[in-house]
């Protein structure tokens, strides 16, 4: 049985994590991860025909900061923006070793263009490991799994 | 010319074109005819996409949904995916594995080699029906490294003459063909196919800023534009000397073959399609017009049968971050193709200026950030379309 608090620490996580990215605050963003953390965001189709191919795939702490980087950096004043608004629903919860915790929770993200009109932009499931510890909860592993297999345009931002 | 000749003219000068080609709803349908539905070759699948007996793919040759299918013969074959009854859309997978295909509506049933099997209720067909008559419309088929081509004309010349000078760049970015599939990204622009279609060399180092931070531009570099409309680019990427920005470097290292420098090959094929080695990462883009202002691209990504174990998980993470939609060097390609369709609904006409001075007929070698290449490839295009020339 996983307690209240607990709970609450986890959703406040993910809460954190989509407000961060709605805001554009990829200080934010990366402040979601513990030391150790990953973020992998692939299509439901690869996954499910076995193939490890991913639309963004930084599986160590050094590729998460290099993702800030292109974002504030590198891509910067190259693209046409768009804004998100991400929503979300917990579907499950179970503990894992130590403090861990697999966190299943289904998404959908709007975007709004330049053109100011508000389309679907993915629609999908995370499949997280969340480490709790006194100061609070952290993604160990954030998978973001579309089932959306054909995006529009181009993604920016982690979803 | 087509339509209202009075509104549709291709200018005199080659280095010039009318944006309306990129809107027009009679050039469009033309173009599935003359082109999607003509003599040309359209690389569909790789053997590595069906790697055993009964494996398919679907995609669409043009509007068309086909089907591409290795047989329990070990034979890949492409047909249309369509019902030889009434034409109902046969599998509706992106991807799969099939002993027969059965369609839901009447459920006639054909083998993985598209031979129809049987045909309930067939007792009451008439008498002239054989079986043989109605197998799964098979497209003319060619391999070239592994990569399946298939063309709806019989007048199609030989692929290799086709492919023209691009043929030997094939052997640099397929090696010899035996691929491990990796995975796909898709992605669908809000652009013509043939904006998506027409980047050169001249935009790279410009709207990318990645190469700059880089500086992987300053080696030896070509592209050559053939008489098929076929861009074939070469060029020597500086090794990344100035990756220190990146923390993970691994994103631009360069680990195959020994001692020769990292390059880059782009081989753009006429219409769409594209073969791409860059730095370990071998990909192949797929693309379907869906219509006048909306294109989608598959991008494939794949390692070599002999990689070892590391060698395969450098290419995937390479792949997965450096090249595709979302991709550290190639992300602004998709807010561009947006613009160009946005801004091509003003009047006037397109004109190239980089490098056109030394534009000659093909085969013709222009310098790796020309955009000379690309008059080249509208020639081709024009000649296909039928269009005519304005004499002034």
């Amino acid at each position: 049985m996983i307690s209240a608090e607990l709970l609450a620490a986890i959703d406040d996580l993910q809460i954190r994590y989509i407000s961060a990215l709605d805001r554009r605050d990829f200080d934010a963003w990366l402040a979601c991860f513990d030391s150790h953390g990953s973020y992998i965001c692939t299509p439901r189709e690869n996954e499910e025909q076995g193939l490890p191919l991913a639309l963004m795939m930084d599986d160590c702490y050094e590729r998460l900061k290099d993702r800030v980087s292109y974002i504030t950096q590198v891509w910067a004043g190259t693209f046409e923006d768009y804004w998100t608004r991400h929503f979300i629903q917990r579907l499950a919860c179970t503990p894992g070793s130590t403090n861990s915790y697999s966190v299943i929770t289904n998404f959908e993200v709007l975007y709004t263009s330049a053109r100011g009109r508000s389309e679907i932009l993915v629609a999908g499931c995370y499949q997280d490991e969340v480490i709790v510890s006194p100061t609070g909860a952290k993604f160990r592993a954030k998978k973001a799994v579309l089932d959306t297999s054909t995006t529009p345009r181009y993604l920016v931002y982690p979803v | 010319m087509v339509g209202e000749p009075d509104i549709f003219r291709w200018p005199a000068n080659p280095t010039e074109l009318p944006k309306a080609a990129f809107h027009r709803e009679d050039v469009f349908r033309l173009e599935l005819e003359r082109i999607f539905r003509g003599p040309e070759w359209h690389p569909l699948a790789h053997l590595a996409e069906l790697p055993k007996p009964g494996d398919f793919k679907t995609f669409r040759l043009g509007d068309a949904p086909v089907l591409a299918i290795r047989g329990d013969d070990d034979r890949v074959r492409v047909v249309f995916n369509s019902c030889t009854h009434r034409g109902t859309q046969l599998q509706t997978c992106s991807r799969g594995h099939a002993e027969e295909f059965e369609c839901p509506y009447h459920r006639w049933l054909f083998n993985n080699r598209g031979e129809l099997l049987a045909a309930p209720g067939s007792d009451r067909f008439p008498a002239a029906f054989r079986k043989a008559d109605y197998h799964l419309r098979e497209l003319r088929t060619a391999e070239f490294h592994g990569l399946i081509f298939a063309t709806c004309s019989d007048d199609a010349p030989e692929l290799a003459t086709y492919l023209g000078e691009t043929a030997p760049l094939f052997e640099q970015v397929l090696g010899d063909g035996r691929l491990v599939l990796l995975g796909y990204q898709k992605v669908t622009f809000s652009s013509n196919w043939k904006e998506y279609n027409d980047n050169e060399g001249y935009h790279a180092p410009l709207l990318h800023r990645a190469f700059r931070l880089l500086r992987w531009q300053g080696g030896k570099g070509i592209q050559c534009a053939t008489e098929y409309g076929h861009v074939g680019l070469q060029a020597e990427l500086q090794s990344a000397a100035n990756s220190d920005f990146l923390n993970d470097r691994s994103l631009v290292e360069f680990r195959g073959a020994n001692g020769a420098p990292p390059k880059s090959i782009v081989i753009a094929l006429f219409p769409l399609a594209s073969v791409i080695k860059h730095l370990d990462v071998i990909n192949v883009r797929y693309v379907i017009p869906h219509s006048v202002d909306e294109t989608e691209v598959h991008y494939a990504y794949f390692c070599h049968q002999d990689d070892d174990p590391a060698m395969m998980r450098h290419r995937l993470r390479q792949s997965s971050n450096l090249l595709g939609p979302s991709g550290f060097i190639s992300l602004e390609d998709g807010a561009v193709f947006n613009r160009l369709h946005q801004g091509s609904l003003t009047p006037g006409r397109v004109r190239y200026q980089k490098g056109v001075a030394a534009m000659a007929p093909p085969p013709c070698i222009v310098d790796q950030n020309d955009e000379s290449a690309n008059p080249i490839k509208w020639e081709h295009y024009r000649q296909v379309m039928g269009f005519e020339r304005d004499q002034r």
